[in-house]
C-alpha cells in the first residue's frame, strides 16, 4: 500500500462545499458588483414594458383594478376608431419632420463657424449651449411670456421694425411653428457641441491635399467635412429625431394640445388620456405602440449605420 | 500667418512688385472683411441666445407688472434693465418668505430643497452603483460578460417619455408613488451612465491593479483605492450629467408626486408660475431661481459638459 492511499484512507478529504472554491467565490463577489444595477435596469427599465402589454390586454383602472381580458381590443379601437390618435401621429410626424432637418442644417453652419479656434469663440460655444442646459419648462414659460400677443417681447420688436402684431401660441396656423421654433432655440446647441467636437477630430491633411487640387472654401466643405462628418451627423439626426417623437413639456405647458388639437403630439396624448382622463389599459396600450413605432425606427437606423461601416 | 515684406532692390521689375503689393493689400481686406462678419455673427448669436436670459434677469428686479409692460414698446435698453427702481419683493414673493405668497400656495424654497435634496441621492447613488458596474464590466471576469453588456446596453434604446405609464404602473405597485422616495429610486443607476464609466475605466493601465493585487488588496480595495482616484475627473462628469438630469425632470416628478409638499422646482413652477400669471415679475423671478443653479454650474464646468456631449456623439 502506497503511503498516499494510507493517508486517504485515514483522513477521507472533507467534501468541498460550492462556497469555498475559489473560483466560485469570485463569481459571486464580482457578481454583488453588477447586481444593483442590474436590478435597477430589470425594475425599472425591462418590467414596465411587460406591465404594461399585460395591462393593454385587460380592462383596467386605478379604483377597480384589473376587471376582465380584453383582447387586442384596445389595439384595434387604436388603429380602427381613435381619430384623436391618428391626429396627434400625424402632428408629431410634422413636428419630428420639420423641427430635425432645420436643427441639423442650422447646427451646420453654426458649427462651421465655431470649430475655428480665434477669440471669444469659447465665449460663443457656451452661449450656444446654455439653452440646453436649461430646463424646458423654463424655456417654455419664457418663451410663452415672450410670445405673448399684448405684452410680449417678440411682438413689441415686431411693432418697433414697423410689421404687424401676430398671435403665435393661441391661433391655429402658427401654434406648431412656435413650438418646433421653440424648441429648435433649446436643442441647437447640442447638435452643434456634437459637430464641432467630430470636425476637430478630421485630420488637416485631407484640407491640405483639397487645397492643392485648387479646391475652394465651399468644395472643401461639401468633398472633405460632410463625408467625414457622416457618422455625427447620422448621430444628431437619430437622436434628434428620437427626441422630436417624445416632445411633451412645451406641449404641456404652452398649448395643452391646443388649439383645436393642432399641437397634440402622441406623448401629450398619452399622458391626457392616463393622467386626466384615468384610462390607464388605453394609455398602456398607447405606449406600447409608440414604443414599438420607435423601436422600428431605431433598428432601421442601426442598421443602415452598420451598413455604412462596411462600404 | 506670416506675412512677407517684399525686398525693394534686388532687381525684380516695377510690375512685379507693385502685383506684389497688391496682393498684400487684397488679402488684408479680405481679412478685415472675415473679421467684420465674425464680429457680425458674434452679435446675432449673442442676440439670439442671450436676449430671453437678460430679460428674464432684468424683468425679476421690477416693481410691478406695470413697470414691465409699460417699458417694453418701443424696444429699447429700457426694456431689460429695471432702470426706473429695483426690488427683491418679488423673490421673496416666489421664495414664498410673505404670508401671502404662502396663502398663493408659492413656496420656491421648498421646491429648491426637494429638487438639491433627490439629486444628492441620485449622484450618490449613481456613484455607489454605477461605479461598481463599470468596474465590474471593465475589469472583473465573468462567464458570459458580454450578455450581460448587452442587457445593460439595450435599455438605452428604451425612450424614456414613452414609458413614463408603464414606469408609473410599477412604481405605484411597489408602493413608493407620492413618497420622495419616487423621485430618487427609479434613477439610482443608469445605463448611460455605466456605459460612459466603462469607457472611461477601460482607459486606465491595468498594471496599477496587478501592483495592488500584489499588495494584497481585494476587489473593493482596488476598486476606492486604484480605480476611483486615477478617475475623478470621470467621476465628476457624471455626477454633473446626473445633477442636471435631475435638476430638469419634469414629466416623471409630474406624475409621481401629486402632493403639492414634494413637488421638485420644475413641476412646482410649472403648476405656480405660468405665463397665464399677471404678476409677470414673480414669474420671472421664479423662473431665475429655477434655472440659474443649472447654469452656474455649467459655466464653472463647461469642459466637462463638453467633454460627455462630445462622447456621446462620437460612441454614436
Amino acid at each position: 500500500m502506497k503511503i498516499s492511499q494510507a493517508i486517504t484512507r485515514v483522513n477521507p478529504p472533507t467534501p468541498i462545499r460550492w462556497w469555498q472554491k475559489y473560483r466560485n467565490r469570485n463569481l459571486v463577489i464580482a457578481f454583488l458588483f453588477v447586481f444593483p444595477a442590474l436590478l435597477n435596469f430589470l425594475l425599472f427599465r425591462y418590467l414596465p414594458i411587460i406591465w404594461a402589454a399585460r395591462t393593454s390586454f385587460y380592462r383596467y383602472s386605478f379604483f377597480r383594478g384589473f376587471e376582465g381580458f380584453v383582447g387586442l381590443d384596445h389595439y384595434i379601437k387604436i388603429f380602427t376608431n381613435d381619430p384623436e390618435f391618428i391626429n396627434s401621429l400625424k402632428v408629431t410626424l410634422i413636428f419630428a419632420l420639420t423641427k430635425v432637418p432645420i436643427q441639423v442644417v442650422l447646427a451646420l453652419a453654426l458649427a462651421v463657424f465655431a470649430v475655428r479656434n480665434i477669440p471669444g469663440m469659447g465665449a460663443m460655444r457656451a452661449i450656444i449651449f446654455i439653452p440646453v442646459v436649461t430646463s424646458f419648462i423654463v424655456v417654455s414659460i419664457v418663451w410663452g411670456m415672450m410670445l405673448n400677443k399684448d405684452v410680449g417681447l417678440v411682438n413689441a420688436i415686431l411693432q418697433t421694425v414697423g410689421l404687424p402684431r401676430m398671435e403665435f401660441l393661441s391661433s391655429k396656423a402658427n401654434a406648431l411653428p412656435s413650438i418646433i421654433m421653440i424648441s429648435i432655440w433649446k436643442d441647437v446647441g447640442y447638435s452643434v457641441i456634437v459637430l464641432v467636437a467630430a470636425m476637430k477630430g478630421i485630420s488637416e491633411v485631407y484640407y491640405e491635399v483639397a487645397m492643392v487640387l485648387g479646391a475652394n472654401a465651399w468644395q472643401q466643405f461639401i468633398n472633405v467635412t460632410i463625408p467625414m462628418l457622416r457618422r455625427a451627423l447620422m448621430f444628431v439626426v437619430v437622436m434628434g429625431t428620437l427626441s422630436a417623437f417624445q416632445v411633451f413639456i412645451p406641449i404641456y405647458q404652452l398649448t395643452r394640445g391646443g388649439p383645436r388639437d393642432t399641437t397634440n403630439v402622441i406623448v401629450y396624448y398619452i399622458y391626457k388620456k392616463a393622467f386626466q382622463f384615468g384610462e390607464m389599459d388605453y394609455a398602456a396600450a398607447l405606449s406600447i405602440v409608440l414604443l414599438a413605432i420607435m423601436l422600428i425606427f431605431s433598428l432601421v437606423q442601426m442598421r443602415i449605420m452598420r451598413s455604412e461601416e462596411f462600404e | 500667418m506670416t506675412r512677407y515684406s517684399i525686398p525693394q532692390d534686388v532687381g525684380l521689375s516695377a510690375e512685379v512688385i507693385k502685383q506684389a503689393q497688391q496682393a498684400q493689400r487684397k488679402k488684408a481686406i479680405v481679412n478685415i472683411v472675415n473679421l467684420f462678419f465674425t464680429f457680425i455673427i458674434y452679435i446675432i448669436i449673442t442676440i439670439v441666445f442671450v436676449t430671453p436670459f437678460i430679460y428674464l434677469l432684468g424683468n425679476s428686479f421690477r416693481v410691478n407688472s406695470q413697470s414691465i409692460w409699460g417699458n417694453l414698446f418701443p424696444v429699447s435698453w429700457k426694456s431689460f434693465i429695471p432702470y426706473d427702481g429695483v426690488t427683491l419683493k418679488n423673490y421673496i414673493q416666489a421664495l414664498g418668505l410673505d404670508v401671502v405668497s404662502q396663502g398663493f400656495g408659492m413656496n420656491m424654497s421648498r421646491a429648491l430643497w426637494i429638487s438639491l435634496a433627490s439629486a444628492t441621492c441620485v449622484i450618490i447613488s449613481s456613484l455607489v452603483f454605477n461605479t461598481c458596474a463599470a468596474y465590474f464590466f471593465a475589469r472583473l471576469k465573468f462567464p458570459r460578460k458580454n450578455i450581460l453588456l448587452v442587457y445593460v446596453l439595450a435599455t438605452m434604446m428604451i425612450p424614456q417619455q414613452v414609458v413614463i405609464v408603464p414606469l408609473f404602473l410599477v412604481v405605484r405597485s411597489l408602493g413608493i408613488i407620492n413618497t420622495f422616495w419616487a423621485l430618487v429610486v427609479p434613477w439610482y443607476s443608469s445605463p448611460f451612465i455605466v456605459f460612459l464609466l466603462t469607457q472611461y475605466f477601460a482607459t486606465l493601465p491595468y498594471e496599477l491593479d496587478e501592483a495592488a493585487i500584489m499588495d494584497g488588496a481585494n476587489l473593493l480595495q482596488i476598486l476606492y483605492m486604484v480605480v476611483v482616484p486615477n478617475s475623478l475627473p470621470g467621476l465628476l462628469t457624471v455626477s454633473l450629467l446626473e445633477f442636471q438630469f435631475i435638476w430638469n425632470e419634469f414629466y416623471w416628478p409630474l406624475v409621481a408626486v401629486t402632493n403639492r409638499e414634494l413637488q421638485p422646482v420644475q413641476v412646482h413652477i410649472a403648476a405656480q408660475f405660468t405665463e397665464r400669471d399677471p404678476q409677470w415679475g414673480r414669474v420671472f423671478s421664479a423662473m431665475v431661481l429655477a434655472s440659474a443653479p443649472i447654469i452656474i454650474i455649467f459655466m464653472m464646468a463647461q469642459k466637462y459638459f463638453f467633454q460627455s456631449t462630445a462622447i456621446s456623439g462620437i460612441k454614436g
